[in-house]
């Protein structure tokens, strides 16, 4: 008997220990699930992917803002107030004068010159949001000018569109105001502090970085020096969850606030739930298939044509890609100025015949193979496989290679691939944004290897195309441009050495208690977001 | 006056002491040897793999000035030869390079997710040995019995049910359906800035700091992927055990035991158990190992911070000095181990002194 009693309470203590301390998540902390793999640094210079880019537009101030309601409007930031000069050749901006680092340093034109400068000596991929714009390392002391320690004065090489170097330039990664005393103090070997910022941040912001564990987690926490009013959510805890049905039971069970990881099945599953709310915003995200135009048959316009009817875009959009994007054929996104509309912008269809006559007319009736270099994500394995299918019925093989992102990254910068299934995202509601990298490119010559420009890593070069949308830039006349952009458009969907396939959506899905989530293609807002 | 025949021949503590001696140096020897290869293995291995290590590093868009800048910083211009002492030097001195996934010294990594897979590994193996030895001489017992039947359809399904699936399952019953454990990840939100990490052991670094909420909080959090793991290498005992058992069981000195009156308990756990001793050492250490070298599906269910996960997302992500160091770290752990299985094969079986 007393052995028996000693059993029942050992094991009621064992499983009271198991039972979970806390279920819900602190009032004052707003706890978010995600995969942050993706991150490795906070340098803003060097940041080239979502995860990290979200995360350091809430940290990190930049001269002007994107509109927390309207993607393509600028809005006043640590600038308070600008003037154009009469021949669009020069911006002065008036910064405010109350901002202060974490550091207490104030915040200056001379942080600003020092941090755009920094992004063109580094040389990593977000320099080319400013050499695209005619910046340069031999230029930036003309261009960057500091005309006292909060006016600062922003020199064109030539007369841009002011809108777009608001939205590129000064609102963006590379417009992130450093705090260059502090950061002066923690260079190593002229590395402009980017060892430092690898793995801290050091600029005025809504939120500092108080702790990233790789693999881990990420912590903001509201900064007391802000100039702003104070972030409604004082602390996010953001967790590393990488599978997303792991994310979706502690979202249903309140262990999180938000989930950001989870996939159609998921989204779908828990549409009924009462206490989970989904959100979506459409990115200004495109996913492509890229053929490499340097190898045969893809050097043929006809070929890369005929691929694109052998997608069935509908089927596609009500599985895989169910929450995930609508059917997008123009690289220009949806919403971005100038874009083709929503049935313009998607025209093809699942046709084989057609893509066998398109194949017939290029010289090719025996059909071919060709590898398909894919890397890990949650859909692209289902659309290969969805195109081999499609492939083999015109007698293509199409030979599908699942690989790290390191590799396939390697794939392309060395031009070594037939086929890849990527996205590519623009920072800018611009026709533009997309068309600079997909349909021009300055210089085909391997040895250039302009890798930031997708157009020369799948070799395709057409100096018309250079010069047209250079000029459709450079058009003054609205309606004239808007027409430019069009043909542009139409015309770089037959002939493109890419098959644009989806524009993405960007996925949430929060505990209904969270309110005020605000975001857009750009930018994810977490000062307004609060628990009720 | 000495004898001149203790003179000419060492005494026997002598001989005992060379042959100690001899036999230490060549484990030594032995170690040495297998870093060598492990250490020219990895390096190879970096060189040969698909991946540009510069790439891994700026990402795909880099200007052709950041790539070579950053090729010529990580010595990739020298000749190989010199890579390779490099490289070996900085091994040695447990140097494995900065990591691209973390921007922090790899062995700083692995400090910090070593102690979450340790944590785990230790109580999944002692659990798994505590039922799975039981079990499988249970089963070797009442061979061909009813019971022997369950436990072995009970191992078969521990073997080859997929970790991952049993995660989701587990979470989906007992955490979101029961409310019985705790979710993924090693301690709640609540707790996040709460605990002092001293050895990396949240359980034991909570009961260092009496924080007995804490401690309940992480064995909440325990108990599903330490019950899948433990469930693992339960299954691979039992089996082995099953396996071993049976064969001494069938041994004319069991019989003759037998046959003396002896109980069949002490048959099985006096005469027979330490004589499967010694397998079942290398049996526990293989489990040990495969514990220690990361349950990468089980630490991806439970977003679990451990060895197995840092290494996978460092390979795919082309983050070489990380895994280089992974790897090494856990070909340590297995010579480690070997060592060990060694000095119990000493103790258990007189005929390996």
């Amino acid at each position: 008997m007393t052995k028996h009693l000693s059993i029942g309470c050992a094991l009621l203590a064992a499983t009271a220990l198991t039972l979970p301390a806390q279920a819900q998540t602190p009032q004052n902390t707003m706890v978010m699930a995600w995969n942050l793999d993706a991150i490795s640094n906070f340098d803003p210079a060097q940041i080239g992917e979502v995860v990290t880019n979200e995360l350091i537009t809430n940290i990190c101030d930049s001269l002007v803002a994107l509109d927390m309601e309207n993607e393509s409007e600028v809005v006043p930031w640590l600038a308070e107030s600008w003037e154009v000069s009469d021949d669009n050749m020069s911006i002065t901006f008036n910064m405010r004068t109350d901002a202060v680092h974490p550091s207490g340093n104030p915040v200056t034109a001379h942080d600003l010159v020092w941090s755009m400068t920094r992004v063109l000596e580094l040389g990593f991929g977000n320099a080319a949001m400013l050499t695209s714009y005619g910046f340069t390392v031999e230029n930036a002391i003309e261009s960057f000018v500091a005309l006292d320690d909060h006016t600062f004065q922003l020199n064109l090489s030539d007369p841009f569109p002011i809108s777009i170097i608001m939205q590129a330039v000064v609102s963006g990664r590379v417009g992130h105001v450093l705090d260059s005393v502090y950061l002066k103090d923690k260079e190593v070997d002229g590395d402009w502090a980017n060892d430092y910022l690898t793995t801290n941040t050091a600029c005025v912001g809504p939120y500092h970085l108080r702790q990233w564990s790789a693999g881990e987690v990420v912590v903001l926490e509201a900064n007391d020096n802000w100039w702003g009013d104070g972030p409604a959510t004082p602390r996010w805890i953001i967790r590393h969850v990488p599978e997303a049905g792991s994310q979706r039971l502690m979202l249903e069970q309140g262990e999180i606030d938000i989930a950001r990881s989870l996939g159609a099945e998921d989204i779908i599953s828990m549409q009924d739930n009462p206490n989970v709310v989904p959100a979506s915003t459409l990115n200004h995200q495109i996913f492509h298939m890229s053929f490499q135009t340097g190898r045969e048959p893809f050097d043929n316009d006809l070929v890369r044509h005929a691929f694109r009817y052998m997608f069935d875009y509908d089927a596609l959009a009500d599985t895989v890609m169910a929450f995930q994007g609508i059917p997008r054929h123009t690289v220009v996104p949806y919403g971005a100025f100038a874009a083709l509309d929503r049935e313009e912008g998607a025209p093809f269809y699942l046709d084989l015949d057609k893509a066998r006559e398109l194949l017939e007319e290029a010289g090719i009736t025996e059909g071919f193979t060709a590898s398909l270099y894919i890397a890990p994500g949650p859909f692209a394995p289902e659309v290969a496989q969805h195109l081999q299918a499609n492939a083999a019925e015109l007698g293509i093989t199409i030979n599908i290679e699942q690989m790290a992102s390191a590799q396939l990254f390697s794939a392309l910068r060395g031009r070594e691939f037939d086929l890849t299934l990527s996205s590519w995202q623009t920072n800018i509601a611009h026709a533009h944004g997309m068309l600079e990298r997909h349909a021009t490119n300055p210089d085909n010559d391997f040895d250039s290897q302009l890798a930031m420009y997708p157009s020369w890593r799948k070799s395709w070069y057409r100096p018309d195309f250079n010069e047209r949308v250079r000029a459709a830039l450079f058009e003054t006349d609205e309606e004239r441009q808007l027409e430019m952009y069009r043909q542009l458009q139409l015309d770089h969907m037959e002939q493109a050495a890419g098959a644009y396939l989806f524009q993405q959506y960007n996925n949430a899905v929060l505990r209904s208690n969270v309110e005020d989530w605000k975001w857009h293609a750009f930018r994810v807002f977490y000062r307004e977001a609060h628990k009720n | 006056m000495a004898d001149a025949s203790n003179l000419a021949r060492p005494s026997l503590t002598g001989r005992r002491w060379y042959r100690r001696s001899v036999a230490t140096a060549r484990i030594l020897l032995t170690v040495a040897i297998t870093m060598l290869g492990l250490i020219t293995l990895t390096f190879f291995i970096g060189r040969v793999l698909p991946f540009d290590p510069v790439v891994a590093i700026l990402g795909d868009d880099s200007s052709r000035e950041a790539y070579d800048r950053v090729y010529r910083q990580l010595g990739l211009d020298r000749p190989l030869y010199e890579q390779f002492f490099t490289y070996m030097r900085d091994v040695l001195s447990f140097d494995f390079g900065r990591s691209l996934s973390s921007g922090r010294p790899v062995i700083d990594d692995i400090t910090r997710v070593f102690p979450a897979t340790v944590e785990l590994a230790l109580l999944s193996i002692f659990f798994g040995v505590a039922i799975g030895v039981p079990l499988g001489v249970a089963a070797a017992a009442r061979q061909g019995s009813w019971i022997d039947q369950l436990i072995r359809v009970f191992a078969l399904i521990g073997f080859s049910a997929p970790n991952f699936w049993l995660g989701l399952v587990g979470l989906a019953v007992f955490f979101a359906g029961l409310g019985w454990v705790g979710g993924p990840g090693r301690l709640s939100t609540f707790y996040q800035f709460d605990i002092e990490i001293r050895t990396g052991l949240i359980l034991i670094d909570s009961a260092l700091m009496q924080r007995w909420d804490i401690f309940q909080d992480a064995v909440s959090r325990l108990v599903l992927p330490v019950g899948i793991l433990a469930y693992g290498a339960m299954a691979f005992i039992a089996r082995m055990t099953r396996s071993f058992m049976l064969e001494q069981l069938s041994q004319e000195y069991i019989i003759a035991a037998r046959a003396k009156g002896v109980s069949r308990t002490a048959v099985i756990w006096v005469h027979a158990f330490p004589n499967i001793a010694v397998q079942l050492v290398t049996v526990i250490a293989l489990a040990f190992g495969f514990l220690l070298e990361g349950a990468v599906l089980t630490e991806t269910v439970f977003a679990w911070p451990g060895l197995g996960r840092y290494m996978t997302t460092a390979l795919l992500r082309g983050d070489m000095n990380a895994v280089l160091g992974c790897v090494i770290v856990i070909g340590l752990i297995f010579i480690t181990l070997n060592l060990l299985c060694d000095l119990f094969y000493r103790s258990f079986d007189p005929r390996t002194r």
